[in-house]
């Protein structure tokens, strides 16, 4: 009977067994291109795995979500070490800005999005904690990026997202330069992501990387000649 | 009945003459006392007045050392970020692993200024208000040391990835935890609140918790000499109770914003005092009505429990909450006890 690689690996994920899950992958891999494991086995298990973490009741764990993070770290580190040695490059989706607001020092969470997000062919730029809004978006201008993610735990810090909604609003790029935000408060009081001008939150890291695609797609359509923004 | 026996009465399942209750209000003294907020996380008479302020205008029936876990971060060398409007917050990690900070010092709970600050906050309390307020001395468990030391992420990886570099490190930790612990109750604390966030199954696995979390959080609490208030930390709680029930010298649980009184009690048990379920920072979005509303609704749900404090609980009472909020929480037990405010 054939192996179920994808039940084995999320039996993995969920148990926080990052040496387990990796074991699975390398049986997986062999005799297998290994730059097929994230489309046909990682990002297919994570997708069912971040429902579940969504949910909140499927006794998921920030320590499981960060050990699934780790595993998408080792899978990439495998890829990138493989395209090295093979002298390839890896298909890239596209730049993304992240960082933890103004005054918010939590970097866990944003850590776990950059990871997944690397996996899924991101090229992350991490600024790291206490970012100003004005760096974000210089950054983002400077990479070509089309969302920003912007991390924020308490209340108090996220307030700071407001600034940067300011600021993109400020330098006229409204629409074209996405705001996606998350933390703990976001998932508690979903409401903040509208008030505080977010354009888009994700339920669990895991599923960031589809709400970064979606949001970059709604940046690009609103930059098109016929998505009404420009002059 | 004054604040102690009122307490003392909700202890021992006895009658009161009104609802106790509790304001998470450390940050909102300063708001009261007009006083800085660098001055108020760093000098022990100004923040006492902050909490002498808080009793005199809401008249709560517990006051607390600072709401600021930093400090102990910044005894093991933590650096830290003050805000104009916010408590600090740890903006440097002292070391960057677990096996890192088995080779830091344990601070000296008599001699480090920032613990010397928080003891001293409870020994002009204390003196304050002897046999007329009970006193809290607020810290965290050992579990929760080390995110303040390496960063969560840090942590995580010895609990998850280097269990015998973990164990080492709680083991470290416990003794400068029941020192610090004995050191509040010498000074008048009359309980002392922690989290064990790093024992929660929101945030660590059954695993974690079962062979190294919860073991260590027996053991340190077994060796307090006084009561604990076990606090939520900012996760759900009553799910867990059945868990962190029967933990040594626990003589109340704090529920987290909305959770439901009576499921709690019913997981407990008679015996230890429940406490909750006002979210504490989001206070400052209602109107006094809401908080009434809210009051009223934690009332209901305990029913005819006796063993209940009426608090706010999550992070610090944000300081541009409308004091006409908080009154409504002091109005609401009153009018709840036939007594006036």
């Amino acid at each position: 009977m054939d192996r179920n690689y994808s039940q084995d690996l999320l039996i993995a994920i969920e148990r926080a067994d990052r040496a387990g899950a990796n074991a699975v992958i390398q049986a997986w891999a062999a005799g297998r291109d290994f730059r097929q494991v994230v489309p046909e086995l990682l990002a297919p298990v994570l997708e069912t795995f971040g429902k579940v973490w969504a949910t909140g009741h499927g006794g998921v764990s920030l320590a499981t979500g960060y050990v699934a993070s780790k595993i998408a770290e080792d899978v990439l580190t495998r890829l990138l070490q493989e395209a090295k040695d093979s002298g390839s490059v890896l298909p890239v989706k596209g730049p993304v800005v992240l960082g933890n607001v103004e005054d918010d020092f939590h970097p866990l969470g944003r850590k776990m999005v950059a990871a997944f997000l690397r996996a899924d062919g991101w090229d992350v730029r991490d600024l790291g904690v206490d970012v100003s809004a004005a760096e974000f978006v210089d950054t983002a201008e400077a990479s070509g990026a089309k969302v920003i993610g912007a991390s924020a735990m308490m209340y108090t810090t996220a307030k700071n997202v407001a600034k940067i909604r300011q600021e993109i609003d400020r330098r006229g790029l409204t629409g074209k330069l996405q705001l996606a935000v998350g933390g703990a408060v976001f998932k508690l009081r979903p409401e903040l992501v509208a008030d505080f001008g977010g354009d888009g939150t994700a339920a669990s890291a895991v599923e960031a990387s589809t709400l970064f695609e979606t949001l970059r797609q709604r940046a690009l359509t609103l930059d098109s000649p016929a998505g009404g923004l420009h002059p | 009945m004054n604040s102690f026996e009122r307490i003392l009465a909700t202890l021992q399942n006895q009658p009161t003459d009104r609802p106790p209750f509790f304001l998470n209000a450390s940050l909102y003294g300063a708001r009261l006392t007009g006083a800085s907020l660098d001055d108020h996380y760093t000098q022990a008479a100004l923040y006492a007045e902050g909490q002498m302020a808080i009793r005199d205008v809401f008249s709560p029936d517990l006051l607390t050392s600072p709401f600021l876990v930093p400090a102990i971060g910044e005894a093991f060398g933590s650096s830290r970020r003050d805000h104009p409007r916010q408590a600090p917050n740890i903006s440097g990690f002292a070391a960057q692993s677990a096996e890192a900070m088995l080779k830091l010092p344990l601070p000296d709970v008599d001699s480090h200024p920032r613990l010397v600050y928080l003891r001293e906050t409870i020994r002009i309390l204390a003196a304050k208000y002897a046999g007329e307020v009970p006193i809290i001395g607020v810290l965290v468990s050992p579990l929760d040391i080390p995110p303040l030391v390496i960063g969560l992420e840090a942590w995580l990886d010895a609990l998850l990835f280097e269990p015998a570099v973990a164990q080492a490190l709680l083991d470290r930790l416990t003794p400068f935890f029941v020192a610090l612990a004995e050191a509040m109750f010498s000074d008048g604390a009359t309980a002392v609140a922690l989290t064990a966030n790093l024992a929660n199954k929101d945030i660590v696995t059954p695993d974690v918790a079962h062979t190294l979390t919860l073991p260590c959080l027996r053991t340190a609490l077994a060796e307090l000499p006084g009561l604990v208030i076990f606090h939520h930390g900012g996760c759900p709680l009553v799910d867990q109770l059945v868990r962190f029930k029967g933990l040594p010298n626990v003589a109340a649980y704090v529920l987290d914003a909305g959770e439901n009184l009576g499921a709690a009690r019913q997981a407990l048990g008679p015996g230890p005092v429940v406490m909750g379920n006002l979210n504490g920072p989001g206070l400052s979005d209602l109107q006094p009505g809401d908080v009434q509303a809210l009051c009223d609704r934690a009332f209901a749900q305990r029913g005819e429990d006796r063993q209940f404090i009426l608090s706010t609980c999550g992070a610090d009472i944000q300081i541009d909450t409308p004091p006409e909020c908080l009154a409504a929480i002091t109005e609401a037990v009153c009018r709840a006890g036939g007594v006036e405010a």
